[in-house]
């Protein structure tokens, strides 16, 4: 009796995303740029810990320190290194003024903000700068013109560039999303409005608006570029949404729950939204794409985050003014922005095709 | 189909306005102004007085709270008067832009012209020899293409041209002695300049183009008449080119509307590389020295080429496919 019921219990059938993440692993150029984009990620979270010349881990004067999180942020770097008067040159005077101490240092000896000097670790040469500066064992990609290590900023750069796309779409979405629902699912006079405000944005050349706002500031950081870049570009995501709730609130199941009496707002974003989250990830992935690209472009013209800023448009913008002598600033920092737009755009591809209903039938 | 264009235009006229209105408030609501950022790059003895200074800003307008100014310059522009631009000598907006055309246009222009030259072989080809190892190459190829910065790939030519190869010149419009040469000599010069900024304007769009056409061409190889057409014997040629091909034009026709405005603003970033004296880099000068009346008079021919454009492309789309209607 109790076999019978196990086998009348049908299995669970795969839901949707499962069923996306297998029809996107069938597209292999795709995978392998998500497998890129997951290194990046790391890369951009243990930056600190790849290059550097603060301590991964260290114990001083009997207590453990961790001073490399001050590469997130310099509040986080105990200050009883400066009082020690060991900042910055942990690698020389750590063991000077306390003899007993440890410490473990990041994988390459380099640092994005400042030129190492002879014997900043002891028995070590100074870094080259200017065209003496060419990829060497020590210095992977290179030096810029004052010296300062490029594979170090390129790997700090991966912060930037990683976080101006993921937070710009991640701002671009929600303001997408908002205003796409509400124009979609209210329809008449909202729509009326709020379609001409995309039309507006649209409209208006990404850069002006960014160059304007920027010019706002004083003192320039990413985290500004971030808000500018997501308020500019969400309106190829309002589009869609606003396309996608047209046509979901037709159907029976948002009836349903008007039926029942839930509303406006808990119709659009619990029960409409979660249908139209697939196609909306295509245009985050393109999205992502072409914000790293705005940041790398804006640094390139000079109108990027302020100085020290190791972001790879800086970089190519040092390698332009010296493009005789300096090829390695202008490509490794390059193909780094190539290689990282176009796994976006291939994840993007990839999606597109993992989550079309129309293509779903060929995969049974 | 006339209400449908009026009623267009209409709301295309309403949405200048609020494009224009929110630039213009931008810029005023910008720190610093013309005169503040003309004064922070000329020596302190050059300095004007208060009462120069003052006579200035009513000169310009910057006296008045943003909005006035605003309607002002409305005022103007329905006169067929853009302004004039504070830091080039004063000259009319109208004439600044007519004189960087030119060198925005012969880029765009040409790199357009190549892209459809090109772009329709690429993707015929690559439809009749789809699936072959040779058109998977050439696909991923063009991929890789679309997804590659305009910037970086004009610094990598640049490496590759001028520094490594030396074949042709870094940047700029024509060389120093272009006034001493012949006709042929300088339609030389201006070609071999043009050269690497053509290819930079041209390959993004030529990938993206000959995707499209493919992308479109395999939607119509799959139809019903496709294969009534080879049931019947007709060559695959002729399939491909007379019966296919003919329907993949309505797409393309939506596409030349959207390129209208990338027609004449040419870009920003490919036009400081290789310092050409367009569009691109008088819009960043203007931005850069607050230079609101140029500003302006660009942002409003973008965006006027941006919404001709779509209602072009919606017109264009109606003209050609009979089954489309706007009622």
């Amino acid at each position: 009796m109790t076999t019978a019921v196990a086998t009348l219990n049908p299995p669970k059938s795969p839901g949707f995303w499962s069923e996306a993440w297998v029809r996107f692993r069938r597209h292999r150029l795709s995978t392998l740029a998500l497998a890129y984009v997951t290194l990046l990620a790391v890369v951009a979270i243990t930056a600190p810990a790849i290059v550097g010349t603060k301590p991964i881990i260290c114990k001083f004067q009997g207590s453990i320190y961790f001073p490399a999180l001050g590469y997130y942020n310099a509040g986080w770097e105990n200050p009883v290194f400066r009082t020690a008067g060991v900042y910055p040159d942990y690698a020389r005077e750590l063991k000077n003024v306390d003899p007993d101490s440890w410490a473990v240092y990041p994988l390459v000896f380099q640092d994005p903000y400042h030129r190492i000097r002879k014997d900043e670790r002891p028995g070590h040469p100074g870094n080259p700068w200017g065209v003496e500066g060419g990829p060497s064992l020590r210095n992977f990609f290179g030096t810029t013109n004052i010296g300062f290590d490029v594979f170090a900023q390129m790997v700090h750069g991966t912060q930037i560039a990683m976080s101006v796309g993921f937070v710009s779409m991640g701002i671009a979405a929600a303001i997408g999303i908002f205003v796409g629902a509400l124009a979609g699912y209210f329809g008449g006079w909202t729509d009326m409005l709020l379609s001409r405000l995309i039309e507006v944005v649209m409209c208006i050349p990404t850069l002006v608006l960014i160059l304007v706002l920027v010019a706002f500031l004083d003192n320039v950081t990413n985290w500004h570029l971030m808000a500018v870049i997501g308020c500019v570009r969400w309106t190829s995501i309002a589009r869609l949404v606003r396309a996608e709730f047209i046509k979901l609130k037709e159907m029976e199941f948002v009836t349903a729950a008007r039926a029942v009496g839930a509303s406006p707002g808990r119709i659009m974003f619990r029960h409409m939204l979660r249908n139209a989250l697939a196609p909306v990830l295509v245009p985050v992935s393109f999205g992502i794409a072409s914000a790293i690209l705005i940041e790398a472009s804006l640094s390139f013209l000079g109108f990027g985050a302020s100085p020290p800023n190791p972001s790879w448009g800086s970089l190519l913008q040092a390698g332009q003014n010296d493009i005789e002598n300096m090829w390695w600033l202008i490509v490794f920092p390059g193909l780094a922005i190539f290689l990282t737009v176009l796994a976006f755009n291939l994840i993007g591809e990839g999606l597109q095709e993992a989550t079309d209903p129309r293509l779903r039938q060929d995969s049974h | 189909m006339t209400s449908y264009i009026l009623r267009r235009l209409g709301i295309g006229l309403l949405t200048l306005l609020l494009i224009t209105c929110l630039i213009y408030g931008l810029l005023r609501a910008m720190p610093g102004s013309p005169i503040s950022a003309d004064q922070a790059n000329v020596n302190p003895s050059k300095q004007i007085s208060e009462r120069a200074l003052n006579q200035y800003k009513r000169l310009y307008g910057l006296d008045k709270p943003w909005y006035e100014a605003y309607g002002t310059w409305l005022g103007n522009l329905v006169q067929g008067d853009m302004g004039r631009s504070f830091k080039q000598n004063n000259r009319t907006v109208a004439s600044l832009i007519l004189e960087k055309l030119p060198a925005t246009l012969a880029l765009s222009v040409s790199s357009l012209l190549l892209t459809y030259l090109l772009s329709i072989p690429i993707g015929l080809w690559s439809t009749a020899h789809d699936g072959q190892p040779t058109e998977r190459v050439v696909s991923v190829l063009l991929y890789m293409l679309y997804s590659l910065p305009a910037f970086v790939a004009a610094l990598y030519l640049q490496l590759l041209f001028y520094v490594k190869l030396g074949w042709l010149p870094l940047y700029g419009l024509t060389s120093d002695d272009f006034e001493r040469m012949s006709v042929f000599g300088k339609a030389w010069d201006l070609l071999w300049h043009a050269t690497l900024p053509i290819v930079c304007f041209t390959y993004g769009t030529l990938a993206y183009y000959s995707r499209f056409v493919r992308a479109n061409m395999q939607e119509v190889v799959r139809q019903d008449y496709i294969r009534t057409a080879k049931a019947k014997g007709v060559g695959p040629r002729r399939i491909l080119w007379h019966h296919a091909f003919r329907n993949t034009l309505i797409p393309m026709v939506t596409l030349l509307g959207l390129t209208l405005p990338t027609l004449f603003s040419g870009a920003v970033i490919l036009e400081r590389i290789f310092v050409w004296p367009g569009i691109g880099n008088l819009f960043f000068e203007s931005i850069r020295f607050h230079d609101y009346n140029v500003v302006m008079g660009l942002t409003l021919m973008f965006s006027v080429m941006t919404l001709a454009g779509q209602l072009l492309a919606d017109v264009l789309y109606a003209v050609v496919d009979p089954r489309i209607t706007y009622s």
